[in-house]
C-alpha cells in the first residue's frame, strides 16, 4: 500500500505453498546433511567420525522416504503424482526433484546395506557416489525457490546456497542430538566428548557461514528493488520479523555460537548469575505473549544455564552442544518457514 | 501475412469499474465463489476537489514467456500457437507451483476441482469466432481483443495508434494484455483492503 493510491477494491488469491512444503525443504535438509555427515569417515576416510556413519545413513534414508510424503501430500491430485514421470517437462525445477528423490533414496539404500554388511570398498563408492545425490537432492528445493520469479524473496542465485549451508547446519545439529541418545544408550552409558566436540567446531562453522550469506542476502534485497526491499521489511519488521531476528537469527544461530565457543567457566558463572531471572523472565514471557513459536526456543534457552550449573565440570561442552543443537534445529525449521510462506507474503495484485 | 496472435488491449480512459467483465468471467467460465479470472481492480488518490478514481481490469496476461509454462512439471500448462496460455484440466496435479510463479496473481486452485484454473481469453469462444466474455460484455467497449499481427485488427490499431504499457515488464514474461492510459499508481500499489482480503 501507498500513500498516493489507496486501494478501494482488489482481488488477493489464496498463497498457493503452505507448511507442507517448508516441513519438506527442512526434511530435505536433515537427509542430505545427515549424509554428507556420515560419508566423512565411510567416503574420506575420517577415522574419528566413524561412529556417525551408520546413524548418518540411518537418518539420511528414513528422512528422505518420509519427506515426499508432505509433497504429495500437498497435491490437489495427489493421485495424479505418477504425472510427474510420464509427462515432464525438463525445463521445471520440480522434475529435477523427480528423479533425484527416486534415485537418492535407493543410492541410500544400497550405501546402508554395504555398510551394515562391512564391504569397506562398495560403502566408500555407494557414499562418494550418494555425495552430488545428496548436495542435488537438497540443492534443486533452492532451484525451487529461485526460479518462482514471482517472489523477490526467493528469486535471488544465493538460495541454492543458503538451503545447502542451512542443511548441513541442521544436519550436524541433528546429528550431535543423535549421537548423544545413542550414548547414553550404548555400553559406555556417555557419549563420545571427543565426537561432540568435533561435531560442535563443524557446526561453528556452518553457522558462520550461513550468518555471512543471510547477511550477503538481506544486504542485497534492501538494496534492490521495491519489491525485494518490502521482502526485506517483511522479515525485518514485519509480520515474519519474530521468526527471522528471534528464531532464526537469536536464538537459531547467535546463541548456539555463544554455547559452542564461550569457555566452559564462563557459561557456569554466567549461569549462577543469570539463570533464575532468565528462566522468571521468560516463563512471564511465554505467558503474557501467546507466541509459543518465539516463546518455545527462548524457553529452551533460559535452561540451559541451569543444565550448565548442574554437570560436572569436565561433563560440562555436552549439556552446551545439546542445547545449541535443539536451537539451531528450531532455528533452520524457521527459516524454511521464513523463506516459503515468508516469501508469499506480499501480494502481487 | 504472419501467424495469428491474439492480444488484449484495455483502454482504461474508458473504464467506468462496472464490473460487468468480471461477472460475464464468472457466469461464462463457472468461476466459483472465493477465486476469480478477472476482476477490476480499483483505487483512490488526491483529495477533494483535486481527486481522481482509477480502474485496472486484471485478467491472464497470456504472456509470450510464460514463467508458468517453464515451471509446470507436468506439461499441463502450455502455450496454443495463437497464443494463449492453457491448463489442461486432466493432466494437472494440483502442485500450484505455476501460482507460485506467476507475477500477476491471476491462477487459482479451484476449490473442488483442486486443479488450477486461470482465465484463457475464453478460447471456446473465440475458436468459433466470438469475443472473450468479458469483451463482449464491456459497455463502454474499454477491452478489445483480436489479432496482433493483422495490421487491419482492432487491437493492432489500437497499439500503433496509442501509448500502452504492460504490467511488470522487468519480469520478462513479456504479456500480451496492453493497457492504455493505466495509472501507474493503481497498478504499482498492491493489496486490498481487509473486507475484501476476507
Amino acid at each position: 500500500m501507498n500513500d498516493e493510491m489507496t486501494i478501494v477494491y482488489n482481488v488477493a488469491h489464496e498463497a498457493p505453498l503452505g507448511p507442507l512444503i517448508a516441513v519438506y525443504f527442512y526434511m530435505t535438509g536433515l537427509s542430505a546433511g545427515s549424509f554428507i555427515l556420515s560419508t566423512l569417515a565411510y567416503g574420506f576416510g575420517i577415522k574419528r567420525f566413524k561412529p556417525l556413519g551408520k546413524i548418518g545413513v540411518v537418518l539420511a534414508t528414513v528422512l528422505l522416504v518420509l519427506a515426499p510424503i508432505n509433497l504429495i501430500a500437498d497435491l490437489g491430485q495427489p493421485w495424479r503424482f505418477w504425472h510427474l514421470f510420464p509427462y515432464l517437462n525438463p525445463t521445471s525445477p520440480i522434475t529435477y526433484g523427480s528423479f533425484l528423490l527416486t534415485l537418492y533414496p535407493v543410492n541410500c539404500l544400497i550405501y546402508a546395506f554395504f555398510m551394515f554388511k562391512g564391504d569397506d570398498r562398495m560403502t566408500k563408492l555407494f557414499g562418494l557416489i550418494g555425495i552430488p545425490l545428496a548436495v542435488s537432492v537438497h540443492g534443486y528445493t533452492g532451484f525451487i525457490m529461485a526460479l518462482a520469479k514471482a517472489r523477490a524473496l526467493w528469486n535471488t542465485a544465493l538460495m541454492p546456497v543458503l538451503f545447502l549451508v542451512s542443511a548441513m547446519v541442521s544436519g550436524i545439529a541433528l546429528m550431535i542430538l543423535v549421537v548423544t541418545v545413542v550414548g547414553f544408550l550404548s555400553k559406555q552409558r556417555r557419549p563420545d566428548p571427543t565426537l561432540i566436540r568435533d561435531l560442535g567446531r563443524i557446526l561453528v562453522g556452518a553457522i558462520l557461514l550461513d550468518l555471512f550469506l543471510v547477511f550477503s542476502d538481506v544486504l542485497v534485497l534492501l538494496t534492490s528493488d521495491s519489491e525485494a526491499a518490502e521482502a526485506a521489511t517483511t522479515i525485518l519488521r514485519g509480520a515474519f520479523s519474530q521468526y527471522f531476528l528471534g528464531v532464526e537469527i537469536l536464538s537459531g544461530s547467535l546463541v548456539p555460537l555463544l554455547l559452542l565457543t564461550a569457555p566452559t567457566a564462563l557459561l557456569a558463572r554466567f549461569a549462577t548469575a543469570f539463570a533464575p531471572p532468565i528462566l522468571g523472565a521468560t516463563l512471564v514471557y511465554v505467558g503474557a505473549v501467546p507466541m509459543l513459536p518465539l516463546g518455545l526456543p527462548v524457553m529452551a534457552a533460559s535452561f540451559i544455564p541451569l543444565l550448565v550449573q548442574g554437570i560436572p565440570q569436565r561433563h560440562r561442552p555436552l549439556p552446551a552442544a545439546v542445547a545449541a543443537s535443539v536451537l539451531v534445529m528450531a532455528g533452520i525449521l524457521a527459516m524454511r518457514y521464513v523463506v516459503v510462506i515468508g516469501g508469499q507474503y506480499a501480494p502481487l495484485s | 501475412m504472419s501467424k495469428l496472435r491474439y492480444a488484449m488491449v484495455i483502454d482504461v480512459r474508458r473504464c467506468i469499474g462496472c464490473h460487468a467483465c468480471s461477472v460475464a468471467c464468472k457466469s461464462e467460465n463457472s468461476v466459483p465463489p472465493g477465486v476469480w479470472r478477472s476482476w477490476v481492480k480499483q483505487g483512490e488518490k488526491g483529495r477533494y476537489p483535486n481527486a481522481s478514481v482509477s480502474f485496472l481490469p486484471t485478467l491472464c496476461n497470456n504472456c509470450e514467456n510464460p514463467i508458468c509454462i517453464r515451471n509446470c512439471p507436468t506439461q499441463a500448462t502450455y502455450q496454443r500457437e495463437d497464443g494463449i496460455v492453457m491448463v489442461d484440466p486432466h493432466r494437472c496435479i494440483g502442485c500450484k507451483y505455476c501460482i507460485a510463479s506467476c507475477p500477476y496473481d491471476v491462477r487459482y486452485l479451484h476449490p473442488i476441482k483442486k486443479i488450477v484454473q486461470k482465465c484463457s481469453w475464453c478460447y471456446h469462444r473465440v475458436d468459433v469466432g466470438l469475443e472473450p466474455a468479458c469483451v463482449n460484455s464491456c459497455p463502454t467497449r474499454a477491452m478489445t481483443f483480436g489479432n496482433l499481427n493483422d495490421p487491419n485488427s482492432e487491437v493492432a490499431k489500437l497499439l500503433a495508434r496509442n501509448a500502452v504499457a504492460v504490467l511488470k515488464p522487468e519480469k520478462n514474461t513479456q504479456p500480451h494484455l496492453f493497457y492504455i492510459g493505466a495509472d501507474e499508481a493503481l497498478i504499482r500499489a498492491t493489496g486490498a483492503s481487509e473486507e475484501v482480503r476476507a
